[in-house]
């Protein structure tokens, strides 16, 4: 298992994927949450008006933005990354590579999954940290006790879009295309956007992270939150006995 | 090393392969000839597992390939269609993963690199390598944890006049260690070199073994190639 963890993670450090997906989740959120706030504090009345919650030049309004843009851009990143990592056996032919080893494929899925659990830490870490320092550098203040919980919660959220975006490897195993998982990404932001509009409560996992961060936890159980990281596991299992009863057939 | 006993598979388009039966020994050379879609990557795919069987047996290593533990594959090398070999990562890179994923150690990389005369772009992403460099690196890949078992799908594509004598002195080296190689070609003088045996595969069927001792074997291919079509008209599409 740790040759095959290895291997993987080599693969994700060295393509640019891995490096764009990274600057893009990280960098890029700090970006869009700079420049929210500074139209903001320009007094744009559109953009308040659009982004509700988030319409206050403090901590509360910067968290309120962060875990807007995680639980629809986040989720799109997030799902890219892990679509390729499966897809791109598929679409580049070196799934015929992984065939005939000791390291039977059903580890060569764990061990991408496990690859793709490390750096969704590694990104939720980062995005936490970089807008502490956001908030910081925008005159925001130590953070209070509350502070402090939602930033938890946001580093909690990003790490629950991870999961929530596990179904797209199971799509690209299926469809043994790396375009179909991708296409699969953007149907899981849009679900999850629809069902939150909706009024979709605590039970539709696709929403339930973005819903529970958004109203400070009281809006989403622990077992309704629980579901959405069951959801993810039950696609994790799946994608991996895919990977093992594989058969290069089509 | 490698046998099909009766081994047929249809796929949904209703091409397919049927009636397999054969056999790769130690220390014997086993090419498949047969036209474009004649079923010779089939039959490969299903050695390795990459397919199953719908009727008959494989067995690998004297096991029933089902039945055959994950750590038998260390004794495997094959090169089918796409080399084991990343586009992001450099030469040395894959080999040493290819180690890895072989269950054998790193330290081979260089010898790999010297063997296959890759040592001038070890250092150099796979993606910017020629299709023959890449060949080498797949041969290199497929070979260097020392196989029992080699199974290669048309080795020489894209290989320069050298790089073919360096796979043909690889495999005929390997061979007299004790190894079996089934090797698939549409180069039928290069076959005739290296092969014991050379057997015919048409319309998704073995059709028997092709004499190499004759001066015109384009003429005796075609001709036994024609001779199995107009047995079996109705087959003439069943391999893909």
């Amino acid at each position: 298992m740790n040759t095959a963890i290895r291997v993987e993670a080599l693969k994700l450090v060295r393509s640019p994927v891995g490096t764009i997906g990274t600057i893009a989740l990280v960098a890029g959120t700090l970006a869009l949450l700079g420049g929210i706030t500074a139209t903001l504090a320009g007094g744009n009345p559109e953009l308040t008006a659009k982004v509700g919650t988030a319409a206050t030049l403090n901590w509360n309004g910067l968290l309120a933005s962060a875990a807007q843009i995680t639980a629809a851009g986040g989720l799109l990143g997030l799902g890219i990354v892990l679509s390729w990592m499966f897809g791109r056996e598929f679409t580049d032919g070196t799934i015929t590579g992984l065939f005939a080893l000791p390291v039977s494929r059903s580890r060569i899925a764990l061990a991408k999954l496990a690859v793709y659990a490390v750096w969704a830490i590694v990104v939720s870490l980062a995005l936490t940290l970089g807008i502490l320092a956001l908030g910081l550098l925008l005159g925001y203040g130590i953070p209070t006790v509350d502070g402090w919980a939602s930033l938890g919660r946001q580093g909690a959220l990003t790490l629950l879009t991870a999961a929530i975006a596990i179904p797209v490897a199971w799509i690209a195993t299926a469809t043994r295309s790396l375009l179909a998982a991708v296409g699969g990404a953007i149907a899981l932001v849009v679900i999850a956007q629809v069902s939150a509009l909706a009024g979709a409560e605590g039970w539709m996992p696709l929403a339930a992270p973005a819903l529970w961060t958004m109203s400070a936890g009281a809006a989403v159980n622990p077992a309704q939150l629980s579901l959405a990281a069951l959801f993810g596991i039950a696609f994790a299992a799946l994608t991996t006995a895919s990977w093992a009863r594989l058969q290069l057939n089509r | 090393m490698l046998e099909f006993d009766n081994v047929g598979l249809r796929f949904r388009s209703g091409v397919g392969v049927d009636n397999l039966t054969l056999r790769v020994g130690p220390g014997e050379v086993v090419a498949l000839i047969g036209l474009n879609g004649a079923g010779k990557t089939t039959l490969m795919r299903l050695a390795l597992r990459m397919l199953r069987p719908q009727r008959g047996t494989i067995r690998l290593f004297d096991q029933p390939l089902e039945a055959a533990p994950a750590s038998s594959w260390a004794g495997v090398g094959a090169l089918i269609e796409v080399p084991l070999a990343y586009p992001e990562l450099t030469v040395r890179e894959n080999l040493r993963i290819s180690c890895m994923l072989h269950g054998t150690s790193p330290e081979q990389v260089d010898h790999s690199l010297d063997a296959w005369r890759l040592a001038s772009v070890a250092d150099r992403r796979f993606r910017r390598l020629s299709l023959g460099n890449r060949q080498r690196v797949g041969l290199a890949s497929a070979l260097q944890h020392d196989p029992r078992l080699i199974v290669l799908d048309e080795p020489s594509n894209a290989l320069d006049p050298a790089s073919v004598i360096l796979l043909r002195d690889q495999l005929t080296r390997r061979a007299q260690d004790g190894a079996a190689v089934l090797v698939s070609s549409h180069h039928l003088d290069e076959v005739a070199r290296i092969a014991d045996r050379v057997l015919l595969m048409n319309a998704g069927r073995l059709i028997g073994e092709l004499d190499t001792t004759g001066n015109d074997l384009e003429r005796a291919f075609f001709e036994r190639i024609r001779e199995d079509d107009e047995r079996h008209p109705v087959d003439g599409e069943l391999a893909r």
